[in-house]
């Protein structure tokens, strides 16, 4: 043992001192690639990990949950607490409120004089005026700078704080009462807790509690809603690891090379090694530890870099988190210990790896053996052929994998066929060079002279390497080409999308944040003042709400299908518009959005079982609508149907269609004089638009950045690999010298290697990308997410792309080329 | 009639190299000339100066002190332009261990000088200096094709292509068989004679040596004896 830890310290810790260059780039790749599987965890952590009710801080835990879809009526807080169980039923209402000069904060409404009446232990609970006295976290009072006894502006109401919760997230705590005054939210609450003492049985509670509820009601155990959210944000968190991986991905290939160089430089080494009695295990496991020790340093950075890479991250999944699912406010990012040994068994596990096989090269060399590059270059391209077989083996598996359907949900063959198109990428990698180089050589040689025609041969005579370096640099290419068309091609979609969905020309909702799942109620009065402005031909009232539905939430609407009909401009995956939303009006029958179609699996003429306040309500489905705004899915009535069912639900958006001539901008004036002291938002068309695209680019702001990750390790491997291509011909550029190649032509040469290479990364990537955006847009996005995506690549964005990519593959080549022209030829040439 | 003027004339050349602060005197007080159609021969062992001595004359390294002269310019006065543009054109290289590009073939290791230069008909001249070393028929071959003797030759005709004015070669027989190291001796006489090139060849074999008009002995980095002969 102690002679190999020797040996490890000569014959490999030595050789990566002196390359300290290489030796660093290879790290670095390896950094960067852990750092942003790291990064992507923590902040995806961070971002979804405030889900848990704030309020358990001030009224402790509840033990369970009564919830309805439309909300709970409020006389049901009494009728339970007639229920011979040892329980206490707290109401709970939960909205957003501006809170004056800060803007808005999630309020919880919980009965605390209930509480302070001694029911509930709080540390909030006593003798107090409730009417007038809130509970702020402690978040919030630091922002604004409030202590106990503050005056404090809650929607236009003066409040007192009579305590500060020692809470990290933001939120105003107040006496239900006092909520349903500040809301004009008489009746429905959002939920009823339920606390037991510590004799009650909960399975008994439960089980008599739901007895005593309509069919519509749930009884959850606390967590469930957490659960929810983690279950609706999986695919979401599922995608953006997988892409997180990509450069983890891309590192694999460059350790690879690395390992590989290392065992072909030292294949005289390991000869002599053998001869004097080192096992084969012994060489083996020598060049694995290279590996072991390149993965330990580099995760080690890595989740360093990562860290600091969350705090920049966090807030863009929160705000996607938030536009596109549920409202979510990011919690602190927590490096765990967990965190931290995922990483590092990530980045070691990657380098143990994809050292395994140059690995298992160095133990099969003899002991007699002490052959140079050659031998090895010449099996590799014997190899070709058999590669390219086994290539297309890879791509038919692949193929078949991707029309296999999802797994729990999750496109675990999508993303197997992806992988095996990586593969069979790689595989095919070495036909390629050869295949390409060969044909270009005449080019090179009257393009370059003997630059070019020596860049070529160096390419192929290397071909291993160079076939490893393409790869890699390849999968990058196909991974920033895929996603790019992928998001180009949502990007067209969602824009044609918009431009048939918004027909209206004004919009208006309620005062408050925007986010997915929030619905806050209009005044009743608007629609009603609305329709009398002068200028307004119709008026669309929409009334939405959060629900349930097979224990996943989604978004229930209504809407005036007649006027949908007659203006608006849904588009229908199957069936005639005007027929299907014409047998919608007085009619337990809804249209469903796509997603939700494929997330429950429903099709045309099935029944749904809604539950609708305190009943459940069969209805048919009439038809499935394209849809892009909301992953969880629609499920839309008509007004008639839903207020036939849940009598007081109250509006939540107004669509208005100007009269022919109007001008939509004096009408919007209009309808906000009509409307001046509501608290509500009115909205051009063209506004919404803007704020579609807004929200539709900052949702994949993050995975440009991933791909530039993914860009950059393949970069430090072209530069890696050029460089350790100049240090293995070093006797070939010495030799060049004496036969009178003048520096300049030396880094010409090189800087021309790198060009090739780049040029053949971008044909395999751009082929391999256009296969793996096939997958993305019609496998994976559409067994993740429901969406249909029309194909519409960006070709000027992907063409500027390649040539970026291409350009800075050719500065890669600057250093090296800088070493080659600096060689001493006559210490190279008599190195022999 | 006065004698022709040297191709390459080494005057009162010093080479010394610092190694941990030790000072190595490689080379000292080496002074010579080598002319036109002549072979000069540098014997001596290992580490007696002749691999320096060889490498200065290239025009590869710079003497400590005194001069080298090639066609009557210092090399310590050029630059590294004008340098290149002299191995390019008027030196050529022959090295004991071939030093083909394993990647090009044949053809294409005898024409890299020229194409590096940018010369014209690079290919046909290659060809024809590959015709002159009795090798056209293996122009297409890689060098791993061809025997020891074979890529030696290879490497002759590389030396010539450009028809230098000084040929350089360091032991072109020590890796050779005799029958392989007879023909390219042979050859190595012939390009004295035929192209005109001051030949200063480095080598142990006494065999080598007799085709030399000059024999210089070496030692420790010092002329010992300088012996001429008519052949």
């Amino acid at each position: 043992m102690r002679s190999l830890i020797s040996l490890f310290r000569t014959l490999i810790v030595r050789p990566l001192k002196r390359d300290r260059l290489r030796t660093a780039l290879t790290v670095a790749s390896m950094a960067l690639g852990v750092a942003v599987v790291i990064a992507i965890d923590l902040a995806g952590d961070a971002a979804v990990g405030s889900f848990q009710s704030s309020l358990t801080t001030i009224v402790g835990k509840t033990d369970l949950e009564i919830v309805a879809n439309g909300g709970v009526d409020e006389q049901w807080v009494g009728r339970l607490a007639q229920l011979p169980l040892n329980a206490h039923f707290a109401p709970g209402l939960e909205r957003q409120a501006e809170i004056q000069g800060s803007g808005f904060v999630t309020v919880y409404a919980a009965d605390f004089v209930a509480e302070a009446a001694g029911n509930i232990s709080s540390s909030a609970a006593g003798p107090a005026d409730w009417e007038h006295a809130v509970v702020v976290s402690e978040t919030v009072a630091n922002r604004l700078h409030i202590q106990k006894d503050s005056a404090i502006t809650v929607q236009g109401h003066a409040f007192r704080v009579l305590d500060i919760a020692p809470a990290k997230t933001e939120f105003v705590a107040l006496d239900i009462a006092a909520a349903q005054r500040l809301f004009n939210d008489y009746k429905k609450l959002d939920r009823i807790d339920v606390f037991l003492t510590a004799h009650e049985d909960i399975t008994r509670a439960e089980r008599s509690i739901r007895a005593a509820l309509p069919a519509g009601f749930e009884v959850n155990r606390p967590g469930t809603r957490s659960d929810e959210n983690q279950r609706m944000l999986r695919a979401f968190r599922w995608n953006l690891r997988v892409l997180s991986y990509i450069s983890l991905v891309v590192g694999a290939f460059l350790i690879y090379n690395t390992i590989s160089v290392s065992v072909v430089r030292r294949r005289p080494e390991i000869g002599i090694l053998r001869a004097l009695g080192v096992s084969r295990f012994g060489v083996f496991w020598l060049f694995l530890a290279e590996a072991l020790l390149i993965g330990i340093a580099g995760s080690a950075l890595g989740i360093a870099v990562g860290r600091l890479m969350a705090s920049g991250i966090v807030v863009l999944i929160a705000q996607t988190i938030n536009s596109l699912y549920t409202s979510s406010r990011p919690s602190e990012i927590a490096l765990t210990g967990e965190s931290v040994a995922v990483a590092m068994t990530a980045g070691t596990l990657v380098a143990f790896l994809s050292a395994a096989g140059p690995a298992r090269a160095a133990m099969r060399v003899a002991p007699t053996e002490a052959m140079g590059r050659g031998s090895r270059e010449t099996a590799v391209r014997l190899q070709y052929r058999r590669n390219l077989i086994l290539a297309a083996a890879l791509a038919i598996a692949g193929f078949a994998a991707s029309t296999l359907k999802p797994v729990d949900g999750k496109p675990i063959f999508g993303y197997a066929a992806a992988l095996l198109a990586i593969g069979a990428g790689a595989l095919a990698a070495p036909a390629l060079v050869l295949g390409v180089v060969r044909s270009l050589r005449p080019l090179l040689r009257k393009a370059f002279g003997a630059e070019g025609l020596l860049a070529g041969r160096s390419l192929t005579a290397s071909l291993g390497r160079t076939s490893v370096v393409v790869a890699a640099l390849a999968t990058a290419i196909a991974m920033m080409a895929s996603v790019g068309i992928m998001v180009g091609s949502f990007r067209e979609t969602v824009m044609v999308w918009l431009d048939t969905q918004l027909r209206a020309d004004i919009y208006i909702r309620a005062a408050g944040p925007a986010g997915a799942g929030q619905y806050p109620a209009l005044p009743p009065q608007t629609s009603c003042l609305i329709a009398a402005v002068k200028g307004v031909a119709a008026v669309d009232t929409f009334h939405g709400f959060e629900f349930r539905y097979q224990g996943q939430r989604a978004i229930l609407g209504a809407g005036n299908m007649e006027i949908v009909k007659q203006y608006g401009g849904l588009r229908f995956l199957s069936g005639d518009s005007n027929t299907i939303l014409s047998s919608l009006p007085n009619h337990d029958r809804a249209i469903v959005s796509e997603p939700f179609a494929n997330k429950h699996d429903v099709r045309v003429g099935e029944q749904l079982a809604l539950n609708l306040g305190e009943r459940q309500v069969h209805v048919t489905v009439a038809g499935i609508y394209y849809e892009y705004s909301s992953e969880r899915g629609y499920v839309v009535l008509d007004r008639s149907t839903l207020l036939k069912y849940l009598p007081g639900q109250p509006a939540t958006n107004i669509a208005v269609y100007v009269e022919p001539g109007a001008e939509s901008g004096a009408v919007q004036r209009r309808i906000q004089n009509a409307t001046a002291g509501l608290p509500i938002l009115v909205a051009p068309n063209q506004l919404l638009r803007r704020e579609g695209v807004r929200i539709f680019d900052r949702t994949f702001a993050i995975t440009y950045a991933l791909e530039g990750v993914a860009i950059i390790v393949a970069m430090l491997g072209a530069a890696n690999a050029l460089l350790a291509l100049v240090l293995d011909r070093r006797r070939e550029l010495g030799l060049l010298r004496y036969l009178g190649a003048a520096s300049l032509q030396l880094r010409r040469m090189i800087l021309v290697e790198a060009a090739l290479l780049g040029l053949l990364s971008n044909i395999l990537g751009l082929v391999l990308g256009l296969a793996l955006s096939f997958l993305l847009i019609f496998v994976i996005n559409k067994q993740s997410f429901g969406w249909t995506i029309q194909f519409h690549p960006p070709y000027g964005l992907l063409a500027a792309a390649l040539s970026l990519v291409w350009f800075v593959t050719v500065l890669a080549g600057i250093y090296p080329a800088r070493v080659a022209a600096r060689l001493n030829p006559i210490e190279v040439i008599h190195e022999e | 009639m006065p004698p022709p003027s040297p191709r390459l004339k080494l005057c009162s050349v010093f080479r010394t190299y610092r190694i941990n602060d030790q000072k190595l005197n490689a080379l000292q007080d080496i002074s010579l000339s080598a002319e036109a159609g002549t072979v000069t021969a540098l014997l001596g062992r290992s580490g007696c100066g002749k691999s320096t001595l060889l490498n200065l004359a290239g025009a590869m390294d710079f003497p400590s002190s005194g001069e080298v002269l090639i066609e009557g310019r210092s090399t310590s006065s050029l630059n590294e332009a004008d340098l290149t543009a002299l191995r390019r054109t008027r030196i050529g290289f022959v090295f004991q261990f071939f030093q083909l590009l394993p990647t090009l073939t044949v053809l294409e290791n005898v024409e890299l000088p020229l194409l590096l230069s940018g010369a014209a008909n690079a290919a046909q001249t290659a060809r024809d200096r590959l015709q002159w070393v009795g090798l056209e028929d293996r122009a297409t071959s890689l060098p791993h094709q061809l025997s020891g003797g074979q890529m030696q030759r290879v490497a002759v005709a590389r030396a010539l292509v450009q028809s230098p004015d000084i040929l350089i070669a360091d032991e072109p027989t020590g890796n050779l068989d005799t029958g392989s190291g007879d023909l390219v001796l042979n050859l190595i006489s012939r390009s004295a004679r035929e192209f005109g090139a001051a030949v200063l060849m480095a080598t142990h074999s006494a065999e080598a040596a007799s085709i030399a008009q000059v024999r210089v002995r070496m030692r420790d980095g010092r002329i010992e004896d300088i012996e001429r002969s008519r052949n």
